[in-house]
Parts: structure tokens; C-alpha cells; sequence
């Protein structure tokens, strides 16, 4: 791995067209701009490495759970009495819910 | 410069219709990135996989076994209206915002009690241009394993 010192404002360059700017040192954290061609998409890791992970659990469902999801959508309309079914509304879900309820 | 954008693009408001009848017919659409954990993957074809339009699969045509359910948000999300930074989509071809549709990956193991969704990372396609992107959105608040059901059982 190679190792590089900068200090704010200076810059290190990936290949030909990729570079990577400290703009701001606070304490342990640093806040870093990287510019590069649209071709190249550029994640936190974390993020990346979930979302890699998220789609292999995603990927290739069996014909039974999409069967069964498709039964469970058939019927009715969530939210009809009776099925007791709350749709989720995004941002009060997240994959740390507890989503057992009583 | 990777920066958010003031200018920005409502991309769900296009999915709030019901698919057309054109719809059922398989549609191949290109990645112009690949889905993050199938790199040799480019092409897939979308198909419906029930009549009423609530589910449909994607399938690779270079590993047919290779398939991702996907659902347009508004069944279950129906405030699901993340804002996408234009310049993001570029890759896609000329924009036209009318253009662009919103699927969501779903994720099955057993059933609908422990289906999820990922809101975090949403495909966006461009039927125009046959293209699409799995985008990250900026906004972290948004939850990749998003239950179908706020009240499993």
C-alpha cells in the first residue's frame, strides 16, 4: 500500500483522471472531495461492501418464497381488515428494528 | 467534485402510474454500472411476474439463473419519493425525468412476513435508452432492509 502525507487543500491523483483532496482535518475525522469522470463510482466502503452483501441476499430467490410472496399479495390489498398489515413507511425502518410485534 | 446538488430530480413520481400493457412484455434494460456484487453482469431483462404489476423480476441474460425480484415502491413506500442528484443519472443517456422509472430490490427468503426492501439503493431505469443504474441515494437515513410488513409475524 502506498502511503502518502498531505496536508489540507493539497491533493494525490489515482491514474489520469482521478483526484482526491483533503479539505479538512478535525480531530480523527477527515473530509476528503474526489472528483472523477462519471464512469466511476465512488461509495463510502461500508456502504458499498452492505449493498454488495444486500444484493447477494437479494439475489437468485427461490420459486417457493416468490410463490409465497405472490400469495400473500394476491388477495387483497394490504391494509384491508383482516390482514393486519401496516405498510412500512421508509426511514422508520431500518435493518436494526425489532420488527416483531405483540 | 462529488457534492450534493441543489438541483434535483423527483424520479418516483413516473412509478406512481400502473405499468402500461407494454409493460408485460420482457424488457432488456443495460447497466451502465454493474449491480455492486455482480461485476460480469450487464444485462437483464424485466418481466412481470404477476398480473397486477406489483412484482416483477429481473434476470440476467448472461446467467439466466441469476434473477432479483423488484417492485415499483409505491404498494408498500407509497411516501417513497427519494430525491436523486441529476447529475448522478447522467450515465443513463439524455434525461427526461418522465422517462425514468423507480424499481426496488426485494429481498425473500421465506415469505412476506421477512420480505425487505432496499430503499437505500434503488434501481432507476431509463426505458428510452434501455439503460439502468442501482444508485446509492445520499440520504443515510434510508434503510437497506426495509420490512414489506411494519408488523411481522
Amino acid at each position: 500500500m502506498l502511503i502518502l502525507t498531505r496536508r489540507v487543500g493539497e491533493s494525490i491523483i489515482v491514474g489520469d483522471d482521478v483526484t482526491v483532496t483533503v479539505f479538512e482535518v478535525r480531530g480523527d475525522a477527515v473530509r476528503i472531495g474526489v472528483e472523477a469522470p462519471r464512469s466511476i463510482q465512488v461509495h463510502r466502503q461500508e456502504v458499498y461492501e452492505e449493498l454488495r452483501r444486500a444484493n447477494e441476499q437479494a439475489s437468485s430467490p427461490t420459486e417457493s418464497a416468490i410463490e409465497q410472496l405472490r400469495g400473500a399479495l394476491r388477495p387483497s390489498e394490504p391494509g384491508t381488515p383482516g390482514a393486519a398489515v401496516k405498510r412500512a413507511a421508509p426511514g422508520e425502518a431500518s435493518d436494526t428494528q425489532d420488527a416483531a410485534g405483540e | 467534485m462529488i457534492t450534493v446538488q441543489t438541483e434535483q430530480l423527483e424520479v418516483a413520481a413516473s412509478m406512481s402510474e400502473q405499468p402500461t400493457p407494454e409493460a408485460h412484455m420482457p424488457q432488456l434494460y443495460e447497466f451502465v454500472e454493474p449491480i455492486p456484487g455482480f461485476p460480469d453482469e450487464r444485462e437483464f431483462a424485466l418481466a412481470p411476474i404477476d398480473p397486477d404489476g406489483v412484482l416483477y423480476s429481473l434476470r440476467s441474460l448472461r446467467t439466466p439463473e441469476l434473477r432479483f425480484v423488484v417492485m415499483p415502491p409505491a404498494a408498500f413506500f407509497p411516501d417513497y419519493s427519494p430525491a436523486v442528484d441529476e447529475s448522478d443519472l447522467a450515465s443513463l443517456g439524455t434525461l427526461d425525468d418522465l422517462d425514468l422509472q423507480l424499481l426496488v430490490i426485494v429481498t425473500v427468503q421465506d415469505g412476506i412476513a421477512d420480505a425487505t426492501a432496499n430503499l437505500l439503493a434503488p434501481i432507476v431505469l431509463a426505458p428510452a435508452h434501455a439503460t439502468a443504474l442501482q444508485l446509492v441515494l445520499a440520504d443515510p437515513q434510508l434503510p437497506l432492509r426495509a420490512p414489506l410488513l411494519a408488523t411481522a409475524s
